[in-house]
């Protein structure tokens, strides 16, 4: 791992699902901070200015929707990369992600590759 | 004679039915003695006319006796018949012994209106014991035939003996009569509207206050041209014999379930005899005009239309207001269904969510963990992989068959080619069919094959179809995928050389968790709703689906699903 490397912010609210695609994420060759809530997840984009949010959209206190809107809201991270991941996978679902202003949109249970592509693509389009 | 109590609710609706031997035997033997009645000397006749009051009253007390309820009110109707026999007789002792008619006021009359109150308690008594008459409404309806009849009663039997000659104590007696009918009268309509028509031993009563109350009415009607042995005092004698043949009928015993309804129901029977009500009065003006030309009441029959008048409206404004109570409440109770819709939902969601982000955590881990491990853990975590994955797919199949239950099942219609989508699915079969050693054979029969269809609900069709026909066939097999168009449908047909269906499961092959015993028999996994999933898909798209056993064994599903216009 070098500080070179592309930094991911990885927010979710279980440990288990957070720690595995961290360590996925730092095998495809990336560094990642983690957030185990909303709160801690937009306070870390604002501060890090990650190159791909990587959110859970139901997280206590600040759910990944409305760290998503406060993101597009603010100027400074207006332009960041942001992936939403839920276990709602209702096609409803997927498209109020998508209309909150999300990049993409994966439903849970995923395949590490899913993740690590789209994070490749979104990080090498810049 | 059945002797057991009867238990059981009376028919629902009323029919013609028909009294028990013991109380047929009864009425038989009354109308032969009515008969005997007319064809004997005045005198015996007295005597005659006893007997067969007697006989009623035994019947009654024999009946009261046997009763399991409302036996008070049954031994109040033998009082009242016995008060009334002795009347007979004291009236048949002026006859025979003093050979005169009794004068009016006399001890008969003491009897004989001592005979109502006996009659018109027991008839509110089992009315009560039947729960006719719980209701405020009930007691309306009675208080509005009370008043229309009371105005007729009135008119035409009260008043007129109040300018009659004769001593107060007469003239009394004489208005106590048709008075008293008023009451009984009141009764028998509580009893016709209530449980009168339903059973036996009561419309047999009904007829016999009937008969009394009509034989009272003319009677009263021309008191000068009675006679002893007139064919007036048939009424009286059958009403004997009705009500001692009501008292035999077992039926009398039957348990009536009380009606538990708050209001009761507005019936043909109570319509007509509100809509009667309202007629009396001008009934009464036009009889009192064409018939009897003396004094008109107009001041009775007004009060009487005034009163029936504003006992009718609020009976209908009560009614009103009871209907839109009932609507209000359905309103609130629609909320609540649509508010519980929306918890069911959420529910579903919930648990969508509870149960695919351990799944995640399962087969993500697993994977990492295979990378470590040796040949033979590396099995082991396949099964368990495999078992996730099975696990995932039942989820997801239960929340579909949720939306489908809800009704929320949305399609995104979009231009679509079947041959095209029927490619997709046996592509991305392929590698599944290969493992299993079964050829799949796409062939596309021609004719025009667009269809407008939500794609991913009818790949999911197709590809369900596939992977059954897969699944179930033996390895080397084939399946024979053709895609053609027919008949304004565009047609997709899927056999296999596999296990097929017997024939007798064939129509149950969609229903919600069914499997089919072949399947259960070879122990080939599913849930069951693959196939339901399946047909209600293609039915929202209006479509048809529908299996048969395929040519040379095995079985064919075919999806029918509108051509685009």
């Amino acid at each position: 791992m070098n500080d070179a490397a592309p930094l991911i912010l990885c927010a979710d609210d279980d440990p288990d699902i957070l720690a595995l695609l961290t360590l996925r994420l730092e095998r495809a060759g990336y560094r990642v901070v983690q957030a185990p809530d909303g709160d801690r997840a937009l306070a870390l984009a604002r501060e890090l200015s990650p190159a791909v949010v990587v959110l859970d959209v139901m997280m206590p206190r600040l759910s990944g929707t409305e760290v998503l809107a406060a993101l597009r809201a603010d100027a400074a991270t207006r332009e960041l990369r942001v992936i939403l991941i839920s276990a709602r996978a209702q096609e409803s679902d997927v498209e109020k992600g998508l209309a909150a202003g999300a990049d993409a949109y994966l439903a849970k249970p995923f395949q590490a590759p899913e993740l690590t592509d789209l994070v490749k693509r979104m990080v090498d389009g810049g | 004679m059945t002797s057991t109590p009867v238990s059981e609710p009376f028919p629902r609706r009323a029919q013609i039915a028909v009294p028990s031997r013991a109380s047929i035997a009864y009425l038989a033997a009354g109308v032969l003695a009515i008969a005997v009645y007319y064809l004997i000397p005045a005198d015996e006749q007295d005597v005659w006319y006893v007997v067969i009051g007697l006989s009623s009253v035994a019947s009654v007390a024999l009946g009261a006796r046997r009763m399991e309820n409302a036996r008070l009110a049954w031994y109040l109707f033998a009082a009242g018949l016995s008060t009334s026999v002795i009347a007979d007789a004291i009236s048949g002792y002026y006859e025979i012994v003093l050979n005169r008619q009794p004068p009016v006021p006399s001890t008969t009359d003491g009897f004989y209106l001592a005979t109502y109150p006996f009659l018109f308690g027991g008839i509110y008594l089992l009315l009560r014991e039947r729960g006719a008459i719980r209701t405020r409404v009930a007691g309306l309806d009675a208080l509005i035939v009370a008043v229309a009849a009371g105005t007729v009663q009135w008119v035409f039997f009260v008043e007129p003996n109040l300018h009659a000659q004769g001593s107060a104590v007469a003239r009394g007696v004489e208005m106590a009569y048709p008075t008293f009918d008023l009451f009984l009268f009141i009764a028998l309509v509580e009893l016709v509207l209530s449980v009168g028509g339903r059973v036996v031993s009561y419309q047999l009563l009904v007829f016999g206050v009937l008969f009394w109350v009509i034989g009272d009415e003319i009677y009263g009607l021309s008191v000068d041209n009675y006679v002893v042995g007139g064919w007036v005092d048939s009424l009286w004698l059958g009403s004997y014999v009705l009500w001692g043949a009501a008292a035999l009928d077992p039926s009398a015993r039957m348990r009536v379930y009380r009606d538990r309804r708050e209001v009761p129901r507005l019936t043909t029977a109570r319509l007509v005899l509100l809509a009667g009500a309202l007629l009396t009065s001008p009934a009464v003006i036009l009889v009192e005009h064409f018939w009897r030309h003396h004094s008109p009441h107009p001041k009775a029959v007004a009060i009487g239309a005034a009163v029936v008048a504003v006992l009718v409206v609020s009976r209908f404004a009560g009614l009103v207001r009871a209907v839109e109570g009932a609507r209000a409440a359905e309103r609130s109770a629609n909320q609540r269904l649509r508010e519980l819709d929306r918890l069911k939902d959420e529910f579903v969601s919930t648990v969508s969510h509870e149960l695919r982000t351990p799944l995640m955590s399962i087969s993500g881990y697993v994977d990492l963990a295979r990378e470590h491990a040796d040949a033979e853990s590396r099995t082991y975590l396949e099964i368990v992989e495999r078992n996730a994955g099975r696990l995932l797919a039942l989820v997801n199949d239960l929340l579909f068959v949720a939306r489908i239950q809800s009704g929320a099942l949305e399609l995104e219609l979009a231009e679509a080619d079947l041959g095209e989508l029927v490619g997709e699915s046996v592509s991305s079969a392929q590698p599944h069919a290969a493992t299993n050693g079964v050829e799949l054979n796409l062939r596309l029969a021609g004719g025009a094959t667009g269809v407008h269809v939500d794609r991913r609900r009818i790949g999911q069709v197709v590809d369900n179809l596939v992977s059954n026909a897969i699944k179930f066939s033996p390895e080397g097999g084939e399946v024979n995928l053709t895609v053609g168009a027919a008949e304004g449908f565009v047609r997709f047909e899927v056999s296999d050389h596999g296990i097929g269906i017997p024939e007798a499961e064939r129509d149950r092959l969609f229903e919600r968790f069914f499997r089919s015993s072949t399947a259960l028999d070879r122990q080939i996994s599913g849930t069951g709703l693959g196939l339901y999933i399946s047909k209600a898909i293609v039915q929202a798209h209006g479509g048809r689906i529908s299996a048969s056993p395929a040519p040379g064994g095995g079985s064919s599903f075919l999806v029918e699903l509108p051509a685009r216009a």
